[in-house]
């Protein structure tokens, strides 16, 4: 065994430990270090440096060699990943062949190891939950009950918004609360249109712009938004929120903080006489070599499948069968959304006008099913939809031109026609037996055990995409659009990248993992407020929620501590 | 070699048929359409399926053997895209895309059937104006890319799906898809050929389409 020195340990003890550096570990590490906490943040990717590592953000499309294709030899190597990239932020993906998992029914893993995580490529859609979402679960008995309502919550989502800027318009709905906003981005023509049928007809919809963190106006020394819509390649103006953006440095400038990449955490470790945890094991990929740091608290924020499988590989003889892990319920109930379900369509009016600039979001229609009782819809909970309205442009128009020569030349280079596509972000039902679980005889290149993946949507899920492909129909033609094509892509889970819930928040120990405050019911000093922590989906994008409860619980876990509780 | 020949040919009629099923299933068809699907094996299979053809398409076409047809390729690509009151896809450097493009990110099976393409082409040439593709007028290179355009596809829009899926995209479509694709990310196409917006700076939602609005080049 490695041999710690008393000096090595020192130096190896800080007040609070970090695992992720994600959208909810960057939060996580800004809260702590502002809060006057020695932090270390691990990473297990690279280091991502905010500007200067953002090496296609400044390209033109003739810069990349191969267009926006990937190469045979890539999509072979990584062929889960290069569903979702191509040449021009490729390099905020892992490697598949590098990183491998088990998946027993397709499903889409897809992971950005490095500083920053996914907040660099993330949809930047923020939206609030409400009480119609933390109810569900207690009103229909399924799963268990949310231990937080709105109430608990709300401040820090406007704390949250008001650090990191989000745009949006508010509406005073009661299912989609109202946030801190700054000024909206504007709805192009087909897409007022299309927001004046919908409220013509239905009283209980209404078409708003997304609610994005992208910036209208400058904002914390960032942005603003300079309309190039390239977010995923990184921002050279800062025009939205990435850990790499705001968070990091923001932490780093306390002087607290210490970031440690390629840093693969293996296990928490625990400390039986204390009955708490007392510390984490690495491995550093550049060295291979393994390290201990110690600390008062843990943070967890790993990402959803990741942090399970870390905690159910940390065993010790108090949690045989994982970290915290009495009730069982780690890598159970996995959820992703899913966004297979839509409808397309052409409109043959405002040909004279157009748009300029490259608005990095497009339109939500906010949750209208299941808002009241007695619907007698055959599916539960809602979907919100999300889309966008453009004019045709080249690579739209390629398949529906025919022939060759001057005239196709000058039809593919003007406007088509105003479009809208549209589709439905649904929520999953928590299901125990979808699950991840670590593989007892495979491992990786660094002797982890492999992740095996166990996911599939149900009846439920699949009930809600009819309804969202006739909805979204009905939506499109009643505001008069043409060829109108609805869809359903029956994309494998995870496409949509919102894992959650493999450990989930509760009131009882027997059946949750973690307290309200994200807090392990069984291990005290232990935090996880990443995607994991969710104990529904709902159908809003989660990210906003996984940075309000990591605030929220920064702020607890720094009580308790200073309390002496921890 | 006969038998050989025969196993191989139940065998790839099976996986063929395998394949549609999976493809219809995909594409969600009705009844009828599945119906239509069953017929399109026998369509599909007399025009276009020969063992001997399968065979050869899973052979990789060596670079080289593309890089040979360059001209070709270019003059091709001029003629689908030509320099009109902006630059052509000659001068945009289309040929060199297309040829790093099918090299690089297409399957195996596609690239031979773009190769074997090019060589029909040709072919069609010498046949029909007894002189190389090269050597014809603007004119007679037209009606040879005219002839390509007209067999590219089924008129049936289910057969032109599981044709697709099995033996790759047309000889033309490809190029043609090929062709726009290295134009409107080139450099002379993206400034020239249409509207480029480097850095926005702002975003204007609704305003009047200016006289001669080309399309904005990216989204």
């Amino acid at each position: 065994m490695m041999y710690i020195s008393d000096k090595t340990k020192e130096l190896s003890t800080y007040d609070a430990i970090v695992i992720g550096s994600g959208i909810s570990g960057g939060w996580a590490a800004m809260e702590l270090c502002r809060k006057g906490m020695k932090t270390l943040l691990l990473e297990r990717g690279r280091d991502v440096k905010h500007l200067q590592d953002y090496p296609t953000a400044n390209l033109n499309p003739w810069d990349f060699k191969f267009g926006y294709n990937n190469p045979m030899e890539d999509q072979k190597r990584n062929p889960v990943q290069s569903t979702s990239y191509n040449p021009t932020n490729k390099h905020f993906y892992v490697e598949d062949m590098e990183h491998p998992y088990i998946q027993e029914q397709p499903f889409n893993w897809l992971r950005g190891y490095q500083v920053g995580g996914r907040s660099l490529t993330w949809g930047r859609q923020c939206y609030r939950f409400s009480d119609l979402d933390f109810e569900a679960n207690a009103r229909e008995g399924i799963a268990v009950d949310w231990p937080i309502r709105y109430k608990d919550i709300a401040p820090w989502y406007s704390y949250v918004e008001s650090f990191i800027g989000v745009s949006g318009q508010k509406e005073n709905l009661s299912q989609l609360p109202d946030g801190e906003f700054l000024s909206p981005m504007e709805l192009n023509c087909i897409e007022k249109h299309l927001a004046d049928s919908i409220k013509k007809n239905d009283h209980d919809r209404l078409l708003t712009i997304a609610r994005v963190a992208n910036l209208t106006r400058g904002w914390d020394n960032r942005g603003p938004c300079q309309y190039r819509n390239l977010c995923s390649r990184g921002c050279p103006f800062g025009g939205y929120f990435s850990s790499n953006s705001s968070t990091i440095p923001a932490a780093m400038a306390t002087g607290n903080l210490t970031l440690r990449p390629f840093s693969i955490v293996t296990e928490i470790l625990y400390d039986e006489q204390k009955g708490k945890a007392k510390g984490v094991r690495i491995i550093d990929t550049l060295s291979n070599e393994v390290y201990e740091f110690y600390s008062k608290i843990v943070f967890v924020n790993a990402s959803t499948v990741a942090t399970a499988g870390m905690l159910l590989n940390s065993t010790s003889s108090r949690f045989p069968n994982g970290f915290g892990n009495g009730s069982a319920q780690i890598g159970h109930n996995l959820m992703d959304h899913h966004s297979s379900a839509g409808a397309s369509g052409t409109h043959d009016q405002f040909a004279d006008q157009y748009y300029k600039g490259r608005r990095p979001s497009g339109f939500l229609i906010p949750r209208f099913r299941n808002l009241h009782d007695n619907e007698k819809l055959d599916f539960k909970r809602g979907y919100n939809i999300q889309g966008h309205g453009e004019r045709q442009e080249w690579s739209d128009k390629v398949n529906g031109l025919s022939g060759f020569g001057s005239d196709f030349k000058a039809q593919l280079t003007t406007p088509g026609p105003w479009t809208v596509w549209m589709a439905g972000w649904g929520e999953c039902l928590p299901y125990y037996e979808n699950k991840i679980a670590l593989d007892p005889d495979q491992k990786d290149k660094w002797g982890q055990p492999l992740i095996r993946i166990d996911f599939s949507f149900k009846e439920n899920e699949h009930n809600m995409m009819t309804d969202i492909r006739n909805s979204s129909g009905e939506m499109l033609e009643k505001a008069g659009f043409r060829n109108v094509d609805t869809f359903n892509y029956k994309k494998p889970g995870g496409s949509t990248i919102h894992e959650m819930g493999t450990v989930r928040m509760g009131r009882d120990p027997k059946t949750s993992v973690l307290n309200q405050f994200n807090q392990m019911h069984e291990v005290k000093n232990v935090f996880i407020t990443d995607g994991s922590c969710m104990t529904s989906s709902a159908s809003q994008n989660p990210s906003l929620t996984y940075m309000a409860l990591t605030a929220r619980a920064s702020q607890f876990a720094f009580e308790q501590l200073k309390n002496g509780n921890l | 070699m006969c038998i050989i020949v025969k196993k191989a040919e139940i065998f790839l009629l099976f996986t063929h048929i395998t394949y549609i099923y999976r493809t219809l299933d995909a594409i969600r068809v009705n009844r009828r359409a599945y119906l239509k699907g069953i017929l399109a094996v026998g369509t599909l299979s007399i025009t276009s399926f020969s063992v001997f053809k399968w065979v050869d398409l899973n052979k990789s076409v060596a670079p080289g053997k593309l890089w040979e047809k360059r001209a070709i390729i270019a003059e091709l690509a001029e003629l689908i895209i030509p320099e009109t009151d902006t630059p052509g896809a000659k001068a945009a450097g289309v040929d060199h895309y297309i040829i790093d493009v099918m090299i690089s990110c297409n399957p195996v099976r596609q690239q031979h059937k773009f190769f074997s393409g090019l060589q029909d082409l040709e072919k069609y040439a010498l046949d029909n104006f007894e002189k190389d593709f090269l050597k014809c007028n603007t004119n007679e290179k037209r009606q040879i890319l005219q002839h390509f355009a007209d067999h590219a596809e089924y008129s049936n829009r289910i057969l032109n799906k599981i044709n697709n899926k099995l033996f790759g995209q047309s000889f033309f479509s490809k190029l043609k898809n090929l062709t726009v694709e290295g134009y409107c990310l080139s450099r002379l196409g993206v400034t020239e050929g249409l509207a480029y917006d480097y850095i926005p700076g702002k975003f204007e939602a609704c305003i009047p389409l200016q006289p001669n609005q080309k399309s904005w080049a990216t989204k």
